[in-house]
């Protein structure tokens, strides 16, 4: 039964109800005013087999935008289409106001991007690569990419057929930031790079939102994005199912309430549940509770329990977000920002 | 076009170009130094085995038992099969990398990620591929050129009338190229794409072949595109073939356009 761990010990997971707020602990503004990029209603399919379907988002310039979702969900089938990739057949899809398909390449020379799946021409090392993307956007980027290798502690002199996994993903992100671009997509962006690269990889996103630029972040594994956006949208089977600020993810979690009953297992717990109350597991004396009502409200009704410990907390949203991935009909969910 | 994108083409184009270009230079170099040798020896003896003769037929794709040393011994010195197969091999290893090869690769999402339009990155390598064509056509002519100074002046051949064989080699060798094209364009495998140059090209060479020796080829000798190459009637009369540079013009047009088509619209994303 989901949770029923962790009331072992002394109910160690639950979070604090005070938390900080989210939205603006990075010190930069929630969003600006442009929607850098605009999508409406947008469909892809791989001939008869369903890539995405009718996804429509508005990431505001200057936000940390992550987009997350199981493998073959569509996260990627969106980016191609955003990139110009692929052709969208129907609904629309605009960066900076511009066209994704038609005005594929005007819209790049704003924007970087680091693949899901990162291959480089094995026969060039880190300068000469630089050199190339340099010379194809007829820039100098020089300094702006020795920062960056400083800062990843990469060896550009190395050649790609050389490079572990993890580098040539050090390399992938120095070509899509050195520029340093309106907009970076990036493609699960931290597989392959150690725990401190990770760290190293977010300060750098979150300078990067700090200086009014926008970064869209693709992950299927929640505390990454946690640890970095401050909305996010999760797509199942193509469609959207959550698009909104992480703290209204957060509200629609609920709160967790964790009993520890004073003898004895609670069997008649089940039927004296106030609304919107239920019960999570069970684990001898220790109930874990669900309660999508108002906590405060509950407080009289726990007060007359015969309980030892009580601790309240929202659920983590790992396993909110396994909810998602799981249990719930693909249809569309809208935080509050929406 | 896009300056870096032919720079990035011509850096991955340059070892298989220069091993060609090494080799073409070479071959043409030494068959230029000795085929004149071998067919004068021939013409003072004036007679050549009919089993000899036949082979030569085969080899210049006509009738030859008329023409000078030099005209016949280039003829088959620049349609020898393997100055062909190498030329051939060059052209589709350097046609079959974009898109097929990028995806197969899989370092089409990085290209494509970059600020170039679908019609850039085509023209970009049309250009890369135009120079190193040019750069192992012009290998074939200077090691001919090398070869026959070590021959007997009198064997060797009118430059000016060679150049013209030159361009109606670079017509069949932007033929065979621009299949190469259009074969990676419409492939997300680059085997796949080289297999179907690569059958019409030994069916050609095939069928050229053939058409001398089984008469039932002879009907079907048109879809050669070694049928618009004969060396051997450019170097005796010393007049440009119009009318096979035009059929080969034309189809390489086609094939061409088709090739840009098919990439500006396709999906182009790693497997």
């Amino acid at each position: 039964m989901r949770g029923g761990n962790r009331l072992k010990g002394s109910l160690p997971r639950i979070q604090p109800i005070i938390s900080p707020n989210h939205s603006h602990r990075h010190g930069y503004p929630l969003s600006g005013l442009m929607g850098v990029i605009e999508t409406n209603n947008l469909t892809y399919r791989y001939g008869p087999r369903r890539g995405v379907d009718a996804v429509s988002l508005n990431i505001r310039e200057g936000s940390l935008y992550g987009f997350l979702g199981p493998n073959g969900a569509g996260k990627t089938t969106t980016i191609r289409v955003l990139l110009g990739f692929l052709h969208a057949r129907e609904g629309t899809a605009k960066i900076l106001g511009l066209d994704c398909w038609s005005q594929s390449a005007q819209i790049k020379r704003d924007v970087g991007y680091v693949p899901g799946d990162l291959r480089l021409w094995p026969w060039l090392d880190g300068r000469a690569a630089v050199k190339m993307v340099a010379s194809v956007r007829d820039l100098n980027l020089d300094r702006k990419a020795r920062e960056l290798a400083d800062l990843f502690e990469l060896d550009l002199g190395v050649k790609v057929r050389r490079m572990s996994k993890g580098m040539r993903q050090k390399l992938g992100l120095i070509l899509a930031m050195a520029h340093e671009p309106k907009l970076l997509i990036l493609d699960e962006p931290s597989s392959g790079l150690d725990p401190l690269m990770q760290d190293r990889l977010l300060d750098e996103l979150r300078s990067v939102a700090r200086q009014g630029r926008t970064v869209f972040f693709s992950s299927h594994t929640l505390s990454e994005v946690e640890r970095l956006c401050e909305r996010l949208a999760i797509i199942r089977h193509g469609k959207i199912v959550f698009d909104g600020e992480l703290a209204a993810l957060r509200a629609r979690a609920g709160h967790e309430i964790t009993l520890r009953w004073k003898s004895g297992s609670p069997d008649t717990l089940s039927h004296a549940l106030p609304a919107g109350v239920r019960i999570v597991s069970r684990d001898g004396p220790d109930i874990l509770l669900h309660a999508s009502a108002n906590v405060v409200g509950l407080l009289p009704w726990l007060s007359t329990l015969p309980i030892d410990d009580l601790a309240l907390g929202r659920p983590d949203l790992e396993s909110l977000f396994r909810e998602f991935y799981q249990d719930q009909p693909a249809t569309t969910a809208q935080g509050s920002a929406t | 076009m896009n300056l870096g994108l032919i720079q990035r083409a011509l850096r991955e184009m340059a070892p298989v170009t220069l091993l060609c270009a090494a080799l073409l230079s070479a071959i043409s170099g030494l068959l230029a130094y000795a085929l004149p040798q071998v067919q004068a020896r021939f013409a003072q003896r004036s007679f050549i085995p009919p089993g000899l003769q036949q082979l030569r037929n085969v080899m210049l794709g006509v009738d030859s038992s008329t023409g000078g040393i030099a005209d016949i011994a280039f003829s088959i010195g620049w349609s020898h099969p393997v100055v062909l197969i190498l030329l051939c091999t060059q052209a589709i290893f350097v046609c079959t990398r974009v898109p097929a090869g990028e995806i197969e690769r899989g370092t089409i999402d990085i290209l494509m990620g970059l600020p170039v339009s679908r019609w850039q990155l085509f023209l970009s390598e049309t250009v890369a591929w135009l120079i190193s064509g040019l750069f192992v056509l012009a290998a074939i002519y200077l090691g001919s050129f090398v070869g026959a100074m070590f021959i007997n002046p009198e064997y060797r051949p009118s430059w000016g009338k060679l150049a013209m064989v030159l361009v109606n080699l670079g017509f069949v060798y932007a033929l065979v190229s621009t299949l190469g094209l259009l074969a990676g364009t419409i492939s997300d495998r680059r085997g796949r794409a080289v297999l179907f140059v690569l059958v019409i090209a030994v069916g050609s060479l095939l069928l050229n072949y053939l058409q001398l020796i089984w008469d039932p080829a002879k009907h079907v000798s048109f879809l050669s595109f070694l049928h618009y190459y004969r060396p051997i009637g450019m170097l005796q009369r010393g007049e440009w073939p119009w009318r096979d540079l035009a059929i080969l013009g034309s189809v390489t047009l086609c094939a061409w356009t088709a090739a840009g088509v098919m990439l500006s619209k396709r999906p182009l994303t790693t497997l």
